[in-house]
């Protein structure tokens, strides 16, 4: 008997699934983008993408976002690789992706209230299927991640003064008529500045005066993802090869940046002994030998770090230290470098190249 | 039939036999050429070519005739009791437990002990000498200096050159984990220990090159951790000694001086030193004299440009687990004016 209704029952759902791929077969499924979504359909998918997404962020803590500048590097990138599908305060929503199925959300008030900052983290870095949502495009750098999520919570309370102000500083530079630094404006001065001095701000590097050679290998290293970034990997692989060895030219005869952040003398004269003399008990070699100052003809593939913004300087031996930076060619020969340093050394060092006058 | 003919046939089986006869002594020959082989060389403890290593292999022949005759005892012992009719006495069991199982043990094991205990304080102990010379291990190489008694500090790497007839005292070190220090044919070995220094004294007693190996597991290139050991004339140690004191020779030849530039451009200097130039790194060994050392890499390449080169490309392929990281990424021209300039370091 009970078997009997077990063959019927297996019988049935057999039959069910060859009806549903018929229908599939058939090409009655709509995926027509223009007709949306039924209701029901709707509330489902995003019941089953907001359960996921808890799931998945269950027991997760994000680090501190205790710096300021964190903010702006995510406004940078939102402004280029965001706002063309999630519109700006006090604009309508852009009008093409508003026709996708489902549409990219506005980020309002619910971001903060519906969200947790875990949640968002792991949306921005993974991405959410059959929406349109990317998933970081470099998924070693979880701190550029994290500065987007700094960001977005910043997002509901801005009205366009205010994200003007974030994305683009206190002074646009305005369109510019000889070639060269008007694609620099287009491309790179809304965070590294027109001058190439970074917005007088850790989170985007000072390009100024750095050797032609340099500027151009991380570029090329950006592009084509040795060099692990989400934030630069679009915008230098959107560029020709030509246009990145123009820019790096470009920003290597830029000159005159102010002074970098003050720091104490102590850390100063702490990191100043390491770059000299490294530190022989742990193995870690003197960094003037290839980043200066005092050695006139060094490499000009490796970066010139005077000047260079102490939390810059600070993520970047994090980066080489935790094996997730990449670069050029020479770049692995950082990881014997910055694997034995500790925190506070890396701070140090950071402190004393930050406080050394930049090249005039 | 033709398998038949030839199994009968008797010239065709002594034949074999003789075969079979000729390949047991070319085993028997090859075995104990290679165990000769050993004997002898730059590696050998039993060619002794130094006080320590003499001592120390003369307990070893002692000991080995020794162990002949205990042998030979035992198994003559064991002939007569499996050939003889009487019946033993009822103490003999006792005497020859007793005798040949406490007693003699005892008294054998004691004297070698006496012998041995009164070895180490010789092989060990520092006698004043000039100069004094400081080893620390390092993976994986071995870092050396010699201080002499006018105030000359003389650092150089995987190599040591002592003159022949007189004792050189070593205070070894290490600088991360434990390795031993052991030149079979000069001396025992003695472990360097970090944060602890340990002594050895050295006399050769004759002129020539021999090998020393690092014989306490260290990691991934434990066996690629050696050195040579130039023994020679007074003289000429002596002259050696003062041309190692000397800064760097300038590069003699134009691809040479590319090398330099290279090497101070690229960085070298940030790990090694080259005295003489901008090169004052104390990560990796000094190469102030390195291309008149008789081997690079501790003792694992010789010392030609070629060496050289495939040390520069590829250092992970000639140690696993090397602290030097690849410079491939070069072009094979500065990878030649490189070596170039290393190997004319004299």
């Amino acid at each position: 008997m009970t078997r009997r209704r077990l063959k019927t029952g297996a019988l049935l759902l057999a039959l069910l699934a060859l009806g549903g791929f018929l229908v599939v077969a058939a090409g009655l499924v709509p995926i027509a983008a223009s007709s949306g979504h039924w209701r029901i359909t709707a509330w489902f998918l995003h019941f089953a993408m907001r359960r996921a997404v808890a799931t998945r962020t269950l027991g997760d803590e994000l680090p501190p976002r205790d710096e300021p500048w964190l903010v702006l590097k995510g406004a940078g990138h939102y402004e280029g690789a965001c706002r063309p599908c999630h519109g700006r305060p006090e604009e309508p929503l852009p009008p093409v992706p508003h026709a996708m199925t489902p549409h990219p959300p506005r980020l309002g008030p619910e971001l903060a209230t519906k969200w947790e900052p875990e949640e968002l983290f792991y949306v921005v870095k993974h991405g959410i299927k059959f929406t349109g949502m990317p998933g970081w495009p470099s998924q070693q750098r979880d701190d550029e991640v994290l500065a987007m999520v700094a960001f977005l919570l910043e997002l509901p309370d801005l009205d366009a003064e205010g994200y003007r102000r974030l994305v683009h500083g206190d002074a646009a530079p305005a369109f510019v008529a000889d070639p060269l630094p008007e694609l620099a404006r287009r491309h790179c001065a809304r965070c590294h500045g027109l001058d190439g001095c970074g917005r007088e701000s850790p989170a985007f590097p000072r390009l100024a005066g750095q050797s032609r050679e340099y500027l151009g290998a991380a570029l090329h290293a950006f592009a084509d993802g040795r060099r692990h970034s989400g934030i630069m990997r679009p915008i230098a692989a959107g560029l020709s090869g030509d246009q990145r060895d123009e820019l790096a030219g470009y920003y290597s005869d830029q000159r005159g940046c102010p002074p970098s952040d003050e720091r104490s003398a102590a850390a100063i004269a702490r990191g100043g002994q390491i770059a000299e003399r490294g530190v022989p008990a742990q193995r870690v070699p003197a960094c003037v030998d290839c980043h200066g100052p005092g050695r006139p003809r060094r490499n000009a593939a490796m970066p010139d770090l005077a000047g260079q913004y102490a939390d810059y300087l600070v993520l970047q031996l994090e980066l080489f230290k935790a094996r997730q930076r990449g670069g050029s060619a020479y770049a692995h020969l950082m990881t014997p470098v910055a694997s034995p340093l500790d925190a506070e050394q890396i701070r140090d060092l950071a402190a004393y190249y930050a406080s050394l006058k930049p090249a005039p | 039939m033709t398998r038949f003919a030839l199994s009968s046939s008797p010239d065709t089986a002594s034949g074999r036999r003789r075969r079979a006869t000729i390949r047991a002594t070319d085993l028997a020959l090859l075995a104990g050429v290679a165990a000769l082989v050993a004997c002898a060389g730059p590696q050998s403890a039993l060619d002794p070519a130094g006080r320590g290593a003499e001592r120390i292999a003369e307990l070893f022949w002692w000991m080995t005739a020794g162990t002949v005759v205990v042998w030979a005892a035992v198994m003559a012992l064991a002939f007569y009791v499996s050939t003889r009719r009487r019946e033993p006495g009822p103490r003999a069991p006792g005497v020859l437990i007793v005798g040949g199982g406490v007693v003699l043990p005892v008294l054998v094991l004691t004297a070698l002990l006496i012998w041995g205990l009164a070895l180490l304080p010789s092989l060990l102990a520092g006698v004043d000498a000039e100069p004094t010379l400081f080893v620390t291990g390092r993976q994986f190489w071995w870092e050396v200096v010699y201080r002499t008694s006018d105030g000359r500090v003389v650092p150089l790497a995987n190599e040591l050159r002592l003159p022949v007839g007189r004792p050189a005292v070593l205070q070894l070190d290490s600088h991360d984990v434990i390795h031993s220090l052991w030149i079979p044919a000069l001396a025992g070995k003695v472990d360097m220990i970090p944060g602890r220094v340990t002594r050895l004294t050295l006399e050769p007693s004759r002129t020539g090159v021999f090998r020393g190996l690092c014989a306490e597991y260290c990691g991934l290139s434990h066996a690629h951790m050696a050195f040579v050991v130039a023994v020679t004339e007074e003289h000429e140690f002596a002259e050696w000694l003062a041309h190692q004191a000397e800064p760097a020779s300038a590069p003699a030849s134009p691809l040479a001086a590319r090398g330099q530039e290279l090497l101070l451009a690229h960085g070298c200097g940030a790990c090694h030193t080259i005295r003489g130039t901008l090169a004052d790194g104390d990560v990796g060994p000094d190469l102030t004299h390195v291309g008149g050392r008789l081997s690079i890499a501790a003792g694992t390449l010789s010392s030609d440009p070629r060496a050289f080169q495939r040390w520069i490309e590829a250092p992970e392929q000639v140690k696993p687990g090397v602290h030097m990281p690849a410079f491939a990424m070069l072009p094979q021209a500065d990878r030649e004016a490189l070596a170039a300039y290393l190997e004319g370091l004299k």
